[in-house]
């Protein structure tokens, strides 16, 4: 474990001494900046409206949570799959490309170790990109206020989309990191694991106008499905389960090719 | 300390190693040479537990390179071909993290790198970036890194390739040094190389080995008659043309 630990910190050091960690943080930052501005706006169109018409059972049921930072969060939620590919891309193909492998493999370390420091520090990003996301609805419960006088968010909805997101992310990063472990070409990594990834995400439109049981199945597997619910505000064991799955799925293959590109790398 | 038995190395349909026995004593240096494509950086990689053999035994210190690759990989330093360096962290962090891969124990871990860089000349650039080191200096923060936590057994694949002449002196002192407490296996394609700091020398050829002995006793065996000076390259060079070139089969 000291040796995953060590190479946590070291990873964490390399992705916020060069550029990448960096962009990615940039990218989550102003597209939720953007996606916040922009569910705001639509916020305040609809009270408008619902004013105008006097519909007081249309303004009871709109409240901030819902409708800008549950969309707020569906929203990024494509761009950390989006970003994470970049984040896992270089964890273990740039390790193979270079000769530090060689000292990784010849180090008293486990290939388990070495894929679960690689994983702890790209959570570590992703930890921090989550961070700036979680500073939308604290504006919104600093600056506003609810109706009846309570706090304007649900703090309770908030906390469920944000474990949400972080449990997308987390699969997002153990898919890349496997990817990364299959080619020593950091770009063919993120390639790879972005068309897996966007094919997850968009799963339920592959059986648009299908039967019953493929579309069942898509639903199963779509990684947007099983967004929904950490987002409306609950933690539906099945959805848990299946971003744990494809994660731990993710890591094991990882190792297993860690494993194997000992008896892959041939060389002089 | 080191006992090979009967290995063999195939990548797919060539044969890197072939049939390669040899021991090493404990404290004793002992250098593998033989022209490029030898099957030197093979046998070391295979030594270091970072290859699978196809067939044969490796020991190091008593126990079985592929069956417990952790007890030997806590005994063993090596140094890589391509000195294994991460160029965006400093030397001081890049030997901080080498010394948790390796499992030293934290409180000693700021002594141990001090130590090794005093041994191996690298203080001065404990705190710049890896990627903006000369290849001498690459080589020997290389050189260091291997030296983390004092192992029993060191492998080093082309200490000096790299290095200037006077660099070349200090890191053959150093590895002279070594002697009695380290077991050293290096490898090299320059026989003088092998003759100053080699107590045994190991002829690769063709992934074989061709002949195994001390220089005195190569010397002796292949230009009986002569005395060996250091100094005489030439010679030297000539008793190597007269091993390869005397090995059955040898593709020289």
């Amino acid at each position: 474990m000291r040796a995953a630990f060590g190479i946590a910190r070291k990873e964490l050091s390399v992705y916020f001494t060069t550029p990448v960690a960096w962009v990615v943080l940039v990218v989550v930052a102003f597209f939720s900046a953007e996606f916040f501005t922009g569910a705001l706006e639509g916020f305040r169109f609809l009270t408008t409206r619902a004013l105008q018409l006097h519909s007081s059972g249309l303004l009871d049921r709109m409240n901030l949570t819902d409708m800008v930072v549950a969309r707020l969060f569906g929203s990024v939620a494509l761009f950390l799959l989006i970003t994470a590919p970049f984040l896992s891309m270089r964890l273990l193909a740039e390790e193979r490309r270079a000769s530090t492998f060689e000292l990784l493999m010849t180090t008293p370390v486990r290939p388990a170790e070495i894929v679960l420091g690689k994983y702890l520090a790209s959570l570590g990003v992703l930890l921090a990109s989550l961070l700036i996301v979680a500073a939308y609805p604290a504006l919104l419960a600093v600056l506003g206020a609810g109706a009846a006088g309570g706090g304007a968010v649900e703090w309770a909805t908030v906390a469920t989309g944000v474990l949400g997101l972080f449990l997308l992310g987390a699969m997002a990063l153990a898919v890349g990191l496997f990817f990364s472990a299959l080619t020593d070409t950091p770009v063919v990594a993120a390639l790879l694991s972005l068309l897996v990834l966007l094919g997850l995400w968009v799963a339920t439109m592959f059986t648009i106008g299908a039967g019953e049981p493929l579309r069942n199945l898509a639903e199963a597997l779509s990684a947007s499905e099983h967004l929904a619910g950490f987002l409306q505000g609950r933690i539906v064991l099945s959805d848990v389960l299946y971003y744990l799955s494809l994660a731990t799925l993710g890591l094991f293959l990882a190792d297993r090719a860690v494993e194997a590109w000992r008896c892959r790398s041939a060389g002089a | 300390m080191i006992e090979v038995r009967g290995l063999t190395k195939r990548y797919r349909d060539v044969v890197a190693v072939e049939d390669l026995s040899f021991t090493v004593g404990k404290g004793e240096i002992v250098g593998l040479l033989g022209p490029n494509g030898a099957g030197k950086t093979t046998t070391m990689r295979v030594l270091t537990g970072f290859l699978p053999a196809t067939s044969g035994t490796a020991r190091i210190a008593g126990f079985d390179v592929f069956e417990s690759p952790l007890e030997v990989k806590r005994r063993v330093g090596y140094l890589p071909e391509t000195p294994p360096l991460y160029d965006p962290m400093t030397v001081r962090e890049y030997l901080r993290f080498v010394c948790d891969l390796k499992a030293l124990p934290r409180r000693s871990a700021a002594g141990e790198v001090e130590r090794v860089a005093v041994r191996t000349g690298v203080t001065d650039v404990l705190d710049r970036l890896a990627g903006s080191l000369s290849k001498g200096y690459r080589q020997r923060v290389g050189l260091a890194q291997a030296l983390l936590g004092d192992p029993e057994v060191l492998v080093l694949d082309e200490p000096t390739v790299g290095l200037d002449p006077l660099q070349i002196r200090e890191v053959r002192e150093l590895i002279r040094s070594f002697a009695g407490r380290h077991t050293v296996l290096l490898s090299t394609h320059i026989l003088p190389e092998v003759a100053m700091t080699c107590q045994k020398v190991l002829v690769l050829n063709g992934g074989r080995l061709i002949d195994h002995d001390t220089l005195d006793g190569l010397v002796g065996r292949h230009l009986p008659g002569r005395r060996v000076t250091l100094a005489d390259v030439a010679f030297l060079e000539e008793v190597y043309g007269k091993i390869l070139g005397a090995a059955p089969g040898a593709r020289a």
